[in-house]
């Protein structure tokens, strides 16, 4: 019994800062609670009624998925090529590249938002031939380029780890037997890391919202006319500017709810 | 040789790509005024003068402060709870303990923003506001990928050197302070830089929670939106802001890429 108050801390912190807190948010989800004003009341499903009659929300909403779109090609097709060809040729100089690759983890979002502004900058910029992140038709595939950075790092490193486990006999006796290399690649290598792949899938549908935000957040604050908008942003907006609490809470239990459901494919698809 | 030449120039393309504009932006932060949008990225007349003018306008020393004190107490309230849970669901299997890891699993999937407004109403309601623990303790809510990383390393451990330590008479306490954390030691490093690094980058929490203290981050994106025109102390400030967590990763670059490697989150 004593044994379990290792267990005790860690279980105390997630139920008072990640799981009484997304029960709070379901209550709150139910009241009318602007945070200026205080007083909240019982306001049944008007808030989800409100979110679902909101254009903008709808919008943000489409846009999240394009994100993911975006972000899943942008991330894991590239990430597995590099890690394919730093599996090939390991020694000092994969160590090297490695490393490199993984810089765009570890530097501060809003630094690299600023040096994308800088050399982005309409017309002055080196890449300012155009207007990327004030014309709506290309900002959000800009802000997808520009987040990408820090997934591909992500996801090749763990895409890395996981051909380490690849068989190096199989490879072997498929190369003796006169495979080609490519085909060694397709048949061999990739189906090895399938489940790291369905992993990295459902990561990046996470946090594909989670970290355009910073992004979002410098750089065009949503705009032009909403056409960098996803509903983690919205959600800040009707929460943390409109101060509307129980909107900004119904918005966060649609977003979890809807969720759950690529989580829960790659979970199935893991699993078989 | 060609193949091995095209491997390179794949790697470096990549490279380029992903760290370009921050190379580009670096350099720019010693040119002039005049010369700042020229084609040429080399700084023809290099000047400190963004420097100079990026720290007498933005306070860099206070924020770069708040942001080292803030990101080291995370990384050590996360180990703090993450370490003995990790020991805990590896030595004694059982269903608390699978619980525990189920609940530390599901969290890292879980976004901040569904639990972000209760959050932010405790911290008021604790009176945490511009608070140091008001940015610090919240964040605990990160703390199941610093299980899990543990977790993993920790199942490698052989459970004999516990069971030797027990037949010796030690409590589980004592081997896992005196037998397990000291076998444990460079993850415990690469797994406190990670969370020190993440907390570091941190932007919107400390944004809700402690406007009036700042951190780097939400000191930068202010600094950004007040300069206008001429961008060179901007980006003076944002390699400032960023050199610190750099050199930490170049300095320990091999175990925190290593951390990841055998973590083996596949």
């Amino acid at each position: 019994m004593r044994d379990r108050l290792y267990l005790v801390p860690f279980g105390a912190a997630m139920l008072i800062w990640v799981y009484g807190p997304l029960v709070a948010t379901v209550v709150i989800s139910f009241l009318t609670w602007d945070l200026s004003s205080g007083p909240q009341e019982f306001a049944g499903a008007a808030n989800y009624r409100a979110l679902l009659g909101d254009a903008d929300f709808g919008t943000a909403a489409g846009q999240t998925v394009l994100y993911a779109a975006g972000l899943l090609v942008t991330s894991i097709v590239l990430p597995l090529y590099l890690a394919v060809a730093l599996w090939r040729r390991p020694g000092r100089a994969a160590f090297v590249y490695r490393c490199l690759l993984f810089v765009p983890m570890v530097l501060a979002p809003v630094a690299t938002a600023i040096s994308w502004q800088f050399v982005l900058n309409p017309l002055v910029g080196i890449l300012g031939f155009r207007n990327w992140l004030g014309d709506p038709s290309t900002a959000l595939a800009t802000i997808v380029v520009i987040t990408s950075g820090k997934l591909i790092a992500l996801n090749t490193l763990l895409l890395s780890a996981a051909l380490t486990s690849v068989d190096g006999d199989t490879v072997e006796a498929a190369r003796i037997d006169g495979a080609s290399e490519g085909r060694i690649t397709r048949r061999i290598v990739v189906p090895q890391v399938g489940r790291t792949l369905v992993l990295l899938g459902m990561l990046t549908v996470v946090y594909a919202g989670q970290w355009s935000f910073t992004n979002i957040a410098v750089l065009t604050q949503g705009g032009p006319s909403h056409s960098t908008d996803n509903v983690y942003y919205r959600l800040y907006t009707y929460g943390f500017q409109y101060f509307d609490l129980g909107g900004a809470s119904a918005g966060s239990v649609l977003v979890v709810c809807a969720l759950a459901i690529p989580l829960a494919v790659g979970a199935v698809v893991r699993r078989g | 040789m060609g193949r091995r030449a095209a491997w390179h120039a794949a790697l470096i393309a990549a490279s380029v790509v992903l760290l370009g504009p921050v190379v580009l932006a670096v350099l720019a932060s010693f040119k002039t005024p005049s010369s700042l949008f020229e084609a040429n990225p080399l700084p023809v007349h290099p000047t400190l003068g963004n420097y100079t003018a990026a720290v007498a306008r933005f306070p860099l020393g206070r924020l770069l402060v708040n942001t080292a004190v803030t990101s080291a107490g995370v990384m050590l309230a996360q180990l703090v709870v993450a370490v003995p849970a990790a020991y805990g669901v590896v030595r004694f299997s059982g269903r608390a303990g699978r619980l525990v890891l189920a609940a530390g699993s599901l969290s890292v999937v879980v976004p901040v923003q569904a639990y972000l407004v209760p959050q932010f109403l405790m911290v008021s309601e604790l009176g945490w506001q511009n608070t140091f623990a008001g940015m610090i303790v919240p964040q605990l809510s990160g703390a199941g990928i610093a299980l899990l990383l543990l977790h993993q390393h920790l199942r490698a451990i052989p459970p004999s050197l516990g069971e030797a330590a027990a037949l010796d008479g030690a409590s589980s306490l004592q081997t896992l302070w005196y037998v397990v954390l000291p076998l444990l030691r460079p993850t415990l490093v690469a797994v406190g830089i990670l969370v020190f690094i993440t907390t570091w980058n941190e932007y919107l929490w400390p944004l809700l929670s402690a406007p009036g203290l700042g951190t780097v981050q939400t000191g930068l994106a202010l600094f950004g939106n007040t300069e206008g025109a001429n961008p060179g102390p901007l980006l003076a400030a944002a390699t400032l802001a960023t050199l610190p967590v750099l050199a930490g990763y170049v300095v320990a670059a091999r175990r925190v890429t290593n951390a990841f490697m055998h973590a083996g989150l596949h």
